[in-house]
């Protein structure tokens, strides 16, 4: 009995780390951009290529080069690790099917780029400043 | 000379990671990536290398600059250098084009394009992009891939969203010319016997996809069709002495694929048909129309072991239904493959093949002593991309 509490207690924990986790990058855009919220596929289109258009409008992605919010970001809503994010691009580059998105080297540069380009999207850390962008809901 | 100048250009090319980034502020960006790979094979020589005492003989590099203008409009071209033993030891152009994409649901590209009919077709020759060393040949042939991996012309593509419950459908239209290169793989056997095309087969081509993003999440099904005109070209042989006609008729490829992605795992499959006749006609009686009918599949399976480390499996296999019986009517190979990301840019490969039939890149000239019906085939490769 004690074993099946402490698992319980083991996965509520588990959860719980999880559903933190996926609490650490927030999506924001500029402005400019009319959707408010974003559904968690759509965001995916998004960044792997496959969309271009946000409730109709057109976006551009912008990534981070590195950090936690990058992994988190990818882990939470893209599924895949940073090589493999990098190699569906490249095989979009390659083809000449899509252009590699500006990467950026901190949150810092995210929120400068997205809050100056009509249509830009990025992620950044929670906790960093976000002043002149908006931040989307993913659900 | 080639082989230098191919040296310096995948060194230059691993030393530009930094630079690549530099002209973002111009919206030009330079990627790139060259792989090195070894051969080795137990019976056999294949791919026209000499691989049965091991093989270095393959060497890729790729060059690419595009420029994004307009958030519509995009112009690029890519340039390669491909050796695979006798095959290539060119630089080539991939592809050169300008693409207009209006919106999610219409964009055109045309110029020299990637044609993308069936599942990987307009991506079968991006190295840094698949686990795979060799993808499988009953579909996707590296001895004929300078052939089917473009053409000149035109391709539209869009996607439409279905709705929350149906998912999205992507469709491609293509049409345009094709050259089959006169060493092409698909000429092999009649190279063997001492037929050689004066030119390449110049084709026109059109075709269409679908390809159905299901609501199943990870779950993509597709189809494609591509029709190609008949053709009569110039051939020689007796070195030379004599002249004569290839005729090939119209011919119809239908393709049928999927894919599912699920965390880790992905599985996929396809399946290719393509019949036809030819005619090899020399001075004298009317020759008559030898039909093929070549039928190839595979199905794959690959899984991310750890985040650098990935394996996978594949069965592939080829038959030309019209073909008589026996080991050149067939091929099949199962393949085993591990890959190991070292970094963002270098990447290393390894492969196991066992193949059974002799309906793959196989020339009697460099297997003078009769060829096996069953080999394996070890694959080991270095890359880098950026």
């Amino acid at each position: 009995m004690k074993m099946l509490i402490f698992a319980c207690v083991l996965a509520a924990s588990a959860s719980i780390f999880v559903a933190e986790a996926h609490g650490q990058a927030i999506v924001i855009a500029n402005p400019g951009v009319k959707a408010s919220e974003v559904s968690k596929n759509d965001l995916k289109d998004v960044f792997t290529g496959a969309s271009t258009s946000l409730g109709g409008a057109s976006v551009t992605p912008v990534l981070l080069k590195a950090g936690a919010a990058h992994d988190e970001f990818l882990s939470a809503y893209i599924g895949k690790n940073d090589t493999a994010f990098r190699a569906g691009w490249r095989s979009l580059v390659f083809s000449g099917q899509a252009t590699m998105p500006k990467s950026l080297d901190g949150d810092a540069a995210v929120v400068e780029f997205v809050s100056h380009n009509a249509g830009a999207i990025g992620y950044i850390g929670k906790a960093s400043p976000h002043d002149g962008v908006k931040v989307l809901a993913v659900h | 000379m080639k082989r230098l100048v191919a040296s310096v250009f995948a060194l230059a090319m691993a030393a530009l990671p930094a630079g690549a980034q530099s002209l973002e502020d111009l919206n030009i960006q330079i990627h790139g990536y060259a792989t090195q790979g070894f051969l080795y094979t137990t019976n056999n020589n294949i791919f026209t290398t000499s691989s049965s005492n091991g093989s270095p003989e393959w060497t890729e590099a790729v060059l690419n600059i595009s420029s994004q203008p307009t958030p519509k409009l995009r112009v690029g071209v890519q340039t390669r250098y491909f050796l695979l033993g006798n095959f290539g030891d060119a630089l080539t152009l991939d592809w050169a084009a300008a693409d207009y994409k209006q919106n999610d649901r219409f964009g055109v590209r045309f110029g020299k394009v990637k044609t993308p009919s069936g599942l990987l077709n307009e991506t079968q020759d991006i190295d840094p992009s698949y686990m795979w060393s060799l993808l499988p040949q009953s579909i996707y042939p590296i001895t004929s891939r300078n052939s089917i991996l473009a053409h000149y012309g035109g391709v539209v593509y869009g996607t439409f969203n279905l709705g929350p419950q149906a998912g999205k459908l992507e469709y491609r239209g293509w049409g345009g010319e094709r050259e089959i290169e006169a060493n092409d793989g698909y000429w092999i056997s009649e190279v063997e016997e001492g037929i050689n095309l004066t030119k390449g087969v110049n084709q026109v081509v059109m075709g269409g996809a679908l390809h159905w993003r299901t609501p199943v999440s990870g779950l993509m099904v597709g189809a494609s069709a591509s029709r190609s005109n008949a053709t009569t070209n110039g051939i020689t042989t007796g070195n030379g002495a004599y002249a004569g006609t290839q005729a090939l008729t119209a011919y119809t490829e239908p393709d049928f694929f999927a894919r599912y992605e699920k965390d880790k795992l992905m599985v996929a499959g396809e399946y290719n048909r393509i019949p036809g006749t030819i005619r090899i006609q020399f001075p004298g009686p009317t020759a008559p129309l030898t039909p093929y009918d070549l039928i190839g599949w595979f199905g794959m399976a690959s899984y991310k072991v750890t985040g650098k480390l990935s394996a996978g499996v594949y069965d592939s296999q080829y038959f030309d239904r019209a073909s008589p019986l026996g080991a050149a009517r067939y091929s099949k190979d199962w393949a085993l493959s591990g890959r190991y990301d070292i970094n963002s840019f270098l990447y290393a490969k390894a492969e196991q093949h066992f193949i059974e039939g002799t309906a793959v890149g196989y020339d009697a000239t460099l297997n003078a002593d009769g060829l096996h019906p069953n080999s394996k085939l070890t694959i080991l490769k270095l890359g880098v991309s950026f």
